[in-house]
């Protein structure tokens, strides 16, 4: 079941199309994330599902209910902003308790224990009567995510909640957050840019480039059978490679791309002369930046080599490399689409 | 050891680094402000402690000490007393106005509607006036014979008519009556500080990140409620800044009660400073006159102290 659907949901900013006719279904208890670059109009479409915008056409449901031309209070939602907009002049309680205040109906007794209980669940009951500019950024985002958690919510709305985090912090919070929303089994939107957060964190993707939808997907389907040309290059650390032939596009991902070792079946590959220019070490692995040759022109491409890897690899030599000719992806050159595996 | 010679010879001042030192361009550049201070105001101010402390006259200026008869004298006197309430009075009542008024005024111009632009220029339009060309202004409106306001009145009428809400005579006489020329002076004061308490108070609301705005409403809060828990919170550091300047300001200006009512009917609109013009400058009691002004002083230096503390704690987020 849908618990949030939107109908050709659009959004101009004057002559500006932020949104641009965005069809999606969230199903219950899922963690969606939609990604893409930033002016994409991830946010703008996050902010009209949570009712801070409104829409310039279409329609937004929630639970199976027309809520589009709803305030936000009414909704059954709760937001986690990328800033985590704390109330600095109240304490953790206090800022917990706001959505449950402003709700009303709620005695100082059963407020004070929904508070304890979301308190509880991000184990940050010692805070409660701490200021926010005496926390930590960590700290911070549990309590963004208690006071989201307070009310209850039907969708959890999670606005790039991870990125004021320093990148250390982000890999345990990517985790407890992931853990967090399986326990809870609360329906969760993730508006990222972070690739890696996407493909981590989300039980499906949505991909967005200038407004539109460009994939939906599991995170193996986006990355392994990417839809076109701007999801194979956006996802990936590096992006796939891609190759313009005459009447095609054809692109492989820089872990596929290795060494020939001899043992291959040689029609179940593609092998390609290699020329490095730069090795880049990176700890664990190394990119090799370098040109393919022997065509008409040269294809200046990326491999990702695993720097335990017994052979040497240097840059100003011409090696052979190989891709298996199953994870070979093939676009139109005129629109990037995916397209049948041709042959060359 | 021969290089060393120049690290050991005695270093010259080079004046064509002069504007590389720091030393000198400080002092340079404190220059005029510590002038203009002693000058405009250490020596007045200190001239006038000791004025208060002896027997100066216009006619007389010679310094005999005489301690503290001067304060005692014109604590005898009932002007004194007036124009001590009025001070208190007059500013207390006109901050208390101008701070609902000027918050209600943030409010509506940190919404976006069309003309607001226009709306901030008129606005601020009192601000900009020389103060006793808006008291001037202000003293045609309150006129005892042509007030606009009583044509106004009488024109819907309200007034001079037996039967009318504000009674049969044809004018109110705003500044001819104690309570009425109280009202108005305090009016006037409301209508000089309003655009400047608002324009302070609404930097104080913009500045405010919209991302706590965006959560109160996704957190189901009411205006009310944002209004009340979380913007005039946010902005109390800044209110209190706005209210002590005004304050100072209010306290300290004679110009409105000079033009409007010189202090009348009888002393009823006096205060200090005008009192002690008037003792002082016009009756040529110096003495006296610095011994009523100096009264202000200790108000205004308390006042001071709190704004600078609070101005150094003033963080919004």
């Amino acid at each position: 079941m849908a618990v949030i659907e939107t109908k050709d949901l659009s959004k101009h900013f004057g002559e500006v199309v932020a949104v641009d006719g965005i069809d999606l279904s969230i199903r219950e208890g899922e963690l969606m994330v939609i990604l893409g670059p930033s002016g994409c109009g991830k946010t703008t479409l996050m902010r009209m599902i949570a009712g801070l915008e409104k829409p310039t056409g279409g329609d937004v449901m929630i639970g199976g209910e027309i809520v589009t031309d709803l305030p936000p209070r009414v909704r059954p939602i709760a937001m986690v902003f990328q800033s985590y907009a704390l109330y600095p002049h109240m304490t953790v309680f206090n800022n917990i308790a706001f959505p449950l205040k402003a709700h009303g109906g709620f005695s100082k007794e059963e407020m004070k224990e929904k508070v304890e209980w979301a308190a509880s669940i991000l184990d940050i009951q010692h805070l409660l009567s701490r200021k926010p500019r005496e926390l930590s950024g960590g700290e911070r985002q549990r309590v963004a995510l208690s006071r989201a958690l307070a009310k209850e919510p039907g969708v959890l709305l999670l606005d790039e909640p991870l990125s004021n985090l320093d990148a250390k912090l982000r890999a345990s919070a990517r985790d407890e957050l992931q853990r967090f929303q399986r326990r809870l089994g609360i329906t969760t939107i993730f508006v990222t840019h972070d690739q890696i957060e996407a493909l981590g964190m989300g039980d499906r993707i949505v991909v967005m480039s200038q407004g539109k939808i460009v994939q939906v997907g599991t995170p193996k389907e986006v990355y392994h059978d990417s839809a076109n040309t701007f999801v194979a290059t956006f996802l990936g650390s590096p992006g796939m490679n891609i190759l313009e032939m005459d009447d095609f596009l054809v692109g492989f991902r820089p872990e596929q791309f290795i060494l020939k070792i001899g043992a291959e079946i040689e029609d179940q590959i593609k092998t390609f002369s290699f020329r490095v220019n730069r090795v880049e070490y990176l700890g664990a692995d190394q990119l090799l930046y370098g040109v393919i040759e022997g065509y008409s022109k040269d294809y200046y491409v990326v491999a990702k080599f695993s720097s335990e890897s017994p052979n040497d690899i240097s840059a100003n030599n011409t090696y052979e490399f190989v891709v298996r000719r199953d994870q070979l992806r093939f676009f139109d050159k005129d629109n990037g689409l995916r397209i049948e595996p041709r042959s060359f | 050891m021969q290089e060393n010679a120049v690290f050991d010879s005695p270093r010259k001042f080079d004046f064509r680094y002069i504007t590389d030192n720091a030393r000198f361009l400080g002092w340079l550049f404190l220059l005029p402000a510590v002038l203009y201070i002693v000058l405009l105001i250490g020596v007045p101010f200190v001239l006038a402690i000791a004025f208060s402390l002896a027997d100066v006259t216009v006619g007389d200026t010679t310094l005999d000490f005489v301690g503290l008869q001067n304060y005692s004298r014109i604590m005898q006197t009932p002007e004194f007393w007036q124009s001590l309430k009025d001070s208190f009075g007059f500013a207390i009542t006109a901050q208390i106005i101008t701070l609902v008024l000027a918050n209600i005024l943030a409010v509506i111009l940190s919404s976006d509607f069309r003309g607001k632009w226009f709306a901030l220029v008129l606005i601020m339009l009192p601000w900009s006036t020389p103060i006793a060309l808006g008291a001037v202004g202000w003293l045609w409106l309150l006129d005892s014979k042509f007030s606009p306001i009583d044509w106004v009145l009488r024109y819907v009428g309200l007034l001079g008519d037996p039967n009318s809400l504000l009674g049969a005579p044809k004018n109110l006489y705003y500044l001819g009556k104690a309570q009425l020329a109280q009202a108005s002076i305090i009016m006037v004061y409301v209508w000089r500080m309003l655009p400047l308490s608002a324009v302070i108070l609404l930097a104080g609301l913009t500045s405010i990140p919209q991302d706590l705005l965006d959560q109160a409403e996704v957190d189901g809060s009411s205006f009310w409620r944002t209004l009340f828990q979380i913007k005039l919170p946010l902005i109390l550091p800044i209110m209190i800044i706005a209210l002590l300047f005004s304050f100072i300001y209010t306290v300290g200006d004679m110009a409105v009660v000079y033009v409007l009512t010189r202090g009348g009917p009888v002393y009823y609109t006096h205060v200090l400073p005008t009192w002690a013009f008037i003792k002082g400058i016009e009756s040529g009691a110096l003495a006296e006159g610095a011994a009523i002004a100096l009264f202000i002083f200790p108000v205004l230096l308390a006042a001071a102290i709190v704004i600078l503390r609070y101005s150094r704690r003033t963080e919004v987020v």
